[in-house]
């Protein structure tokens, strides 16, 4: 069976007629979007792997998905209603009426200039479009190869769960303001629960990977990072450790960054932003944040957002200093800034939401290495701990001062390594990683050249990070 | 055409012949350890969010199906955002592996008209909520938000069809300056609303307040958080998935994991009048399941798969999040069996403990064993029963020392500790039934 093709502009423009027809809407969207997902599942405890592939106990879900969503009304009135398969014809709407729009408001975003309707960046990927027959071998021997890998690293791990999901998706939206588009993406994720006992001290890993395609994702690298975490999630807790200096890895480098993206979005996040510098800079003169929809190579990249409004780079923290917010078109000129297509939907159930696309800390110039092995007396975190803590709290302060939460705080459980001067004295399995988000921004020393992406939801990034006047705690 | 008490028509899912589809499955079979099973699956979900917000009316609908081939323990499964003929044939196709896998003409395969929307019961959720918590002569602000969800299920296998399933219940979400509130409930009357305003002015009152630390001494749970309690360290603990994890789920059975007072059911067919089930998401017979028979182990959760490599397992415990989910063993309805102390009794000697009302969260660490429950407030229990309110309340220990701990269960059950079960990312509603219990020397975990 083929995948479903999504209907042209012309389709939609005829139902969004019958629509306004039938509903008195001043103003109606539609976007439809079809995908399949190919899933492969491994049970637990399948160490040693089989030799062949295909004997892996696997099971395989091959997923067509395939829905639209409506929405319609205006500055009283307004509908949304999703549902899946095909959209209906022209004179299938008849169940709408007059009465359909409840009290609420519809505001649309109108064609911009630098849209080019029927715009797909990412068509060459044939999202939705095709599917490679070698996709399910592909899949299983990756997850063999991690398996293999996993054994002869650390034949006392065990793979707990193992799910890979390889798909393709399309899109379509047009609205009645004139705005219309095209999207497609392709995505292959790895998601891999593992555990080891070392001396009657358990320990866990959760490894979450992504790549715009199946064949980037290396067996090799992935079984050498579950083997490196759960080494040190099963090690003795060192005896003392030292308060200076912390290299983060890319990894938790990404979920740190991922706290902060309440502040790094909206016209909140950016009044939130500029306290937070107060009469200093936010960070060092070389830290850029940066949000890209377009970004090249991304696994998310697209021209458009899910309401058709163009993408763009956004340089949210520019040379230490706020650079400009991430605005919604909805708030195009806030402050004097320009807006950027930044409204995603997480399927097509789903509204559009103002969220990152591509939210990462651009690399630095110092090889990653040097930041690592520069290191006088302290740590170098590898990644979360599983299970552990990683949050960030930014509630005002009650009483009107601007105490403590009133510039963020937080607090992430890390596995890591102590160093002094740069040789490694001992592993750190689970220490506690804790500070304002001012204290975060500012004490970042070093930016390494290493940028690498995670999925968070969305694509975030970072480089290996030296930063100071953090707490670190060993816990548990 | 029946009603359930929320007055929903209950619609049969498929209006065509289910012995088409059954025919084309039967075909399938190539050999005698294969089975092939059809999930039919449509959903509505009808959320009305706070006045103001754009878009205010959000309604959902779908409906698809899957082909699964189980063949040696192993699932091949395909799914479909579509219910026809075509689809059915398609999803056949790719699980068997060949084309034209049923025949050249695809099965009729028709779908009968979606219930009626009815907003209305849902429009009334904010006055009914808001006067409800006027009764107890508070008023504060609450962003409500109130969703009603309805979903019909058809499982089709290559011998038999199961009856047609359909649930219909309702969650809230309730938003104040000092948190958010969220549930399942049955129904939005007032007698399910009720028990929502308690727990908000509950959380009124104690706003503000520190953390609170349990020491050791008297805890009694209500019987809402009574049934978090049971969700995560008996049912979960008693999925054959979760028992795989750390060896061969059938060697529980028999194992004492607590005292004679805990008898604990799991049972779809005694759920909340719109949620019962007769059968699980594989088509097998619903039971009533002793999970813990007088504290020890009687049957562990297991569907189709679990059952086959387990033989001393019964299947019917089947739940799947939607047709792109494998089915995995859940529990649907967890009833604890009310004991023989009075509700009030459970408070004597307890003097300087600690009454729970609810957890907002639960977690069961598989691994080890250990669980996390967290309260948003608690009281502090005086001469008289719960006085003075608590702020929040973490407990951390072993699931056996928990188990270990209940000293008494009281002799009243109240439905409660509804709530989204989320192992594995795959959000199902589960419900219970529980009286108060009463826990004494709980080791709690550093």
């Amino acid at each position: 069976m083929k995948s479903a093709r999504l209907p042209g502009t012309r389709s939609l423009k005829l139902a969004l007629g019958a629509v306004r027809e039938r509903t008195g809407a001043a103003g109606a969207e539609l976007y439809v979007k079809v995908g399949r997902t190919r899933r492969i599942e491994i049970d637990p405890w399948t160490t040693p792997p089989p030799a062949d592939p295909d004997d892996l106990p696997a099971q395989v879900s091959i997923l067509d998905e395939r829905g639209w969503a409506l929405r319609a009304g205006g500055a009283n009135r307004a509908l949304f209603l999703a549902d899946s398969g095909p959209l209906p014809e022209p004179n299938g709407w008849k169940r709408l009426s007059r009465h359909s729009p409840r009290p609420g408001t519809l505001r649309l975003p109108a064609p911009s200039s630098e849209t080019s309707p029927g715009i797909t960046p990412s068509a060459s990927a044939g999202a939705g479009e095709r599917e490679p027959d070698d996709e399910e071998a592909a899949g299983l021997a990756l997850l063999q190869g991690v398996l293999r890998g996993l054994g002869e690293r650390m034949p006392e791990a065990r793979l707990i769960r193992g799910r890979l999901d390889c798909g393709a998706s399309a899109a379509v939206l047009a609205s009645t303001t004139g705005v219309t588009g095209r999207t497609a993406l392709r995505l292959a994720t790895v998601e891999l629960d593992s555990a080891a006992s070392r001396d009657g001290r358990l320990g866990h890993c959760r490894l979450y990977r992504a790549a715009s395609n199946l064949h980037l994702l290396s067996a090799d690298s992935i079984a050498s990072e579950i083997a490196e975490r759960l080494t040190l999630a099963t090690a003795p807790a060192p005896p003392f450790l030292p308060a200076g200096e912390v290299a983060v890895s890319p990894a938790l480098g990404c979920y740190l960054l991922a706290l902060l993206a309440p502040l790094l979005r909206g016209r909140n996040g950016w009044r939130r932003l500029r306290k937070l510098g107060a009469d200093r800079p936010l960070g060092p003169p070389q830290l850029q944040i940066v949000d890209d929809g377009a970004l090249d190579a991304g696994w998310m990249s697209a021209a458009l957002d899910d309401e058709g409004v163009p993408t763009r780079a956004v340089a949210l923290v520019h040379d230490g200093e706020p650079g400009e917010p991430l605005l919604s078109w909805e708030d195009d000129g806030w402050s004097g800034f320009a807006a950027a297509g930044c409204r995603r939907r997480s399927g097509w159930r789903a509204l559009p939401e103002l969220c990152h696309s591509h939210l990462y800390i651009a690399g630095g110039s110092e090889p990653a290495e040097s930041i690592r092995t520069g290191i006088v007396h302290g740590c170098y975190l590898l990644d979360r701990a599983h299970d552990g803590q990683c949050h960030a709290t930014f509630e005002p302060s009650t009483n009107g001062s601007a105490g403590r939460l009133g510039e963020g705080h937080f607090e992430v459980d890390a596995i890591g390594l102590v160093i002094r001067r740069g040789a490694v004295l001992g592993e750190a399995p689970r220490v506690r990683l804790t500070g304002s988000v001012r204290q975060l921004l500012q004490g970042i020393r070093a930016i390494g050249d290493d940028l690498r992406f995670l999925p968070a939801p969305g694509a975030v990034g970072a480089p290996t990070l030296l930063l100071t006047g953090l707490q670190v705690e060993a816990i548990g | 055409m029946r009603s359930n008490a929320n007055g929903a028509e209950q619609r049969p899912l498929l209006t065509s012949d289910v012995a088409a589809p059954a025919d084309a499955l039967t075909r399938l079979v190539a050999r005698g350890d294969q089975e092939f099973e059809a999930f039919f699956e449509r959903v509505e979900s009808v959320e009305l969010l706070p006045k103001g917000a754009p878009n205010r009316v959000r309604l959902r609908k779908e409906q698809g199906l899957a082909v699964r081939k189980i063949e040696n323990g192993r699932s091949r499964l395909a799914a479909a955002d579509t219910i026809s003929g075509p689809a059915f044939a398609a999803c056949c196709d790719r699980v068997a592996g060949t084309t034209r896998s049923i025949g050249t003409t695809p099965p009729r395969i028709r779908t009968g008209r979606w219930p009626a929307l009815r907003l209305a019961q849902i429009e009334q959720a904010e006055s009914r909520l808001t006067r409800a918590v006027n009764r107890r002569r508070v008023g504060f602000p609450m962003e409500i938000t109130a969703r009603r969800h309805r979903r019909q299920v058809q499982v089709i296998r290559s011998r038999m069809a199961a009856p047609p399933q359909f649930e219909e219940y309702f969650s809230l979400h309730v938003k104040t300056p000092w948190g958010v509130w969220g549930g399942l409930l049955p129904s939005l009357a007032a007698e399910d609303l009720d028990p929502v305003a308690l727990c908000l002015v509950d959380r009124l009152r104690s706003r503000g307040l520190p953390p609170h630390r349990p020491g050791p001494g008297v805890i009694v749970l209500g019987p809402n958080a009574a049934a978090v309690l049971l969700h995560e360290v008996v049912a979960h603990a008693l999925e054959a998935d979760t028992l795989a994890l750390s060896g061969s789920p059938d060697q529980v059975v028999g194992l004492k994991l607590g005292g004679p007072e805990l008898d604990v059911v799991d049972d779809p067919r005694s759920a909340p009048l719109a949620c019962k089930r007769s059968s699980d998401d594989e088509g097998t017979a619903a039971i009533s399941r002793w999970l813990l028979r007088r504290g020890r182990v009687r049957q562990p959760l297991a569907d189709l798969a679990w059952a086959e490599r387990c033989p001393s397992m019964i299947p019917g415990a089947a739940r799947r999040a939607s047709r792109h989910r494998l089915p995995g063993p859940r529990t649907t309805h967890l009833e604890l069996l009310p004991g023989a102390i009075p509700e009030r009794e459970l408070f004597a000697e307890a003097a300087g403990g600690l009454y729970i009302g609810e957890f907002d969260r639960g977690n069961l660490d598989p691994f080890d064993g250990r669980c996390v429950l967290r309260a948003p407030c608690g009281r502090r229990i005086g001469a008289t029963g719960p006085r003075d309110h608590t702020g929040p309340i973490e407990i951390r220990s072993r699931a056996v020392d928990l188990l270990a701990a209940v000293a008494a269960v009281g002799d009243r059950p109240l439905a409660g500790g509804a709530g989204w079960c989320a192992k594995d990312g795959a959000l199902l509603p589960v419900w219970a039934r529980c009286p108060s219990v009463r826990l004494e020397g709980l080791q709690v975990a550093d």
